[in-house]
């Protein structure tokens, strides 16, 4: 599992969400998902499923509830994980390029504050997928975790990543969001 | 029942209004809607204002408590149609604050006469949050030049009033009135994540000409002619922001009870005494205009809150369930914009924490 891990979180970080979500279900189907709709890879919906919505090569499609399935969430954190990578080094190349009062942004203390906290976030969520074994809690929590780190990675690009400019320049909030979406399909009721 | 009670419950009278149009205009429409030409008319100083209303009307343009308390009820309908109101917002605080009695006529006429959407052009691309880093400037021939971005109304507006610089320092910002159309400008809109009624966009100013009549604060001393002279519009528009942002996790929290009435009573009671620390503060501002932490305190705890309260709400359902909730999710994006609209949570810590310096 620890390997298995290591290499979602991989896909996640250098080929983002819809890739990394097409490791972490492979050999899944959507009735595995623990709820009446499943986030799955564009490339791949089965055929005749109803699409509910469909963003950013992630699909969301009609299902039947199954129960939920923790290794299938595990492998989700652990591309969550990548994406959060991704997102603090898009941060940290936005916020060195600006200034504040002519200094470097990236050295003001709050600034510097948050991206620890945000990587001491994501190496402790590490860990717990690597021990979470049969504990879906313990999975759900660092879900949880990564949903609330992304959001103050995301608040450092302030409003431009919550926009988008052009093709090129797509706001953060858009695949923080998605990633938000997809997690809630896989991890079971509260 | 106090005057600030009647205009709240008028202002959930008229929210009723607005919600059913909530997710065509998350889709990028802009539908009329009656109930909106009221809350402009609302908005407006009421020597301006072109319909009768209630007295207690009179109260939002005068305390920032009563603007406070209609802009929770308001956005607790959604705030996302309440921002496509055509409403003299931040551009008529300005003018309030900066305007000689004539222009504030002629800026007022303009509205009542045109019904334009207004925009506030503050915030550029590069500089951010460091206003007084802005570039924009404003040629001795009063020629416009630059741009800006992340302006509601950018390419929708009539009218509205943009910051620029006339000189090196901090008390050469001024601010003009600028008409669009006009030779030399250009809007742009952009693609938001949530809260799409705000319609925030990029402007350029490509040596627009500027009427001198249309330079704000030459009747005023020095020192407030410019950023500082705006200053107190900030301290409400702050609180006005969270205002929309508690209304809509009190919408989430009302959606979420109707599904679930046992989920997590918890969050009812944080939210309305997110609602009393508002209000504080507002009446806090009303005392002191230039109070700035107060403003700052309920703007940081009310974004704060509603992004907890549509994790919250989302805890609630069944997984994806915020899929077959349209309007849930689309508030669950929306509650995010309140953070990056007149200052992000880190200017508002700067704000408090060095505010503790004056006690």
């Amino acid at each position: 599992m620890r390997h298995t891990i290591a290499e979602c979180e991989r896909a996640g970080h250098e080929h983002g969400l819809s890739v990394g979500l097409a490791m972490a279900l492979a050999g899944a189907e959507t009735a595995q998902a623990p709820g009446r709709v499943a986030a799955w890879p564009t490339s791949g919906i089965p055929s005749g499923a109803t699409v509910v919505r469909e963003e950013r090569g992630v699909s969301f499609v009609r299902t039947e509830a199954g129960p939920a399935d923790p290794e299938i969430a595990a492998r989700l954190a652990a591309v969550r994980l990548g994406l959060t990578r991704r997102l603090a080094e898009r941060v940290v190349e936005h916020l060195s390029a600006r200034k504040v009062g002519g200094e470097p942004t990236i050295g003001k203390q709050l600034v510097q504050g948050a991206l620890a906290d945000a990587h001491v976030a994501t190496e402790a969520a590490r860990r717990t997928l690597t021990v979470a074994g049969d504990c879906p809690e313990a999975v759900a929590d660092v879900h949880h975790c990564l949903t609330t780190v992304d959001w103050e990675l995301a608040k450092l690009l302030g409003a431009s990543g919550f926009v988008s400019v052009d093709s090129s320049g797509t706001g953060a909030m858009f695949e923080v969001h998605l990633s938000r979406l997809t997690a809630h399909c896989w991890i079971g009721a509260a | 029942m106090n005057t600030v009670d009647e205009l709240q419950g008028l202002s959930a009278e008229l929210a009723t209004s607005l919600r059913p149009h909530a997710l065509a205009v998350d889709a990028g429409e802009v539908p009329e809607i009656p109930a909106l030409d009221i809350i402009r008319d609302i908005a407006t100083p009421p020597d301006f204002r072109t319909s009768d209303l209630p007295k207690c009307a009179q109260l939002y343009t005068e305390t920032c408590l009563a603007r406070t308390a209609a802009n929770i009820e308001l956005s607790r309908g959604d705030a996302g149609v309440l921002n496509i109101c055509r409403a003299p917002s931040l551009a008529g605080l300005a003018v309030d604050a900066l305007g000689s009695a004539e222009q504030q006529e002629a800026f007022y006429r303009v509205l009542a006469d045109e019904r334009p959407w207004t925009f506030f052009g503050m915030t550029e691309p590069s500089v951010g949050s460091d206003a007084t880093a802005m570039q924009t400037r404003l040629d001795k021939d009063f020629r416009l030049h630059g741009g800006k971005r992340y302006v509601a109304n950018a390419e929708r507006g009539g009218i509205g009033v943009v910051f620029a610089r006339t000189g090196p320092t901090p008390l050469s910002i001024r601010a003009v009135i600028v008409r669009n159309p006009s030779p030399g400008y250009s809007g742009r809109a952009l693609t938001m994540f949530g809260l799409r009624g705000a319609a925030l966009g990029e402007m350029t100013f490509d040596g627009i000409e500027i009427p001198r009549t249309c330079l704000l604060g030459a009747h005023l001393p020095a020192s407030r002619r410019g950023l500082w002279g705006a200053a107190r519009t900030f301290n409400i528009m702050r609180l006005q922001i969270g205002a929309q942002a508690l209304g809509v996790a009190l919408a989430i929290a009302d959606y979420v009870h109707q599904l679930r009435p046992q989920w997590k009573p918890l969050m009812a009671t944080r939210l309305e005494a997110a609602r009393e620390l508002l209000l504080d503060c507002a009446h806090d501002v009303d005392n002191n205009p230039d109070d700035r932490r107060a403003p700052s305190i309920g703007k940081l705890h009310a974004t704060h809150l509603a992004v907890e309260t549509a994790r919250w709400a989302e805890a609630a359902l069944t997984p994806g369930g915020l899929l077959e909730h349209p309007l849930l999710e689309k508030w669950c994006r929306d509650v995010h914009a309140f953070e990056f609209m007149d200052g992000t949570s880190n200017i508002q810590r700067l704000t408090i924490g060095t505010g503790h310096d004056d006690n």
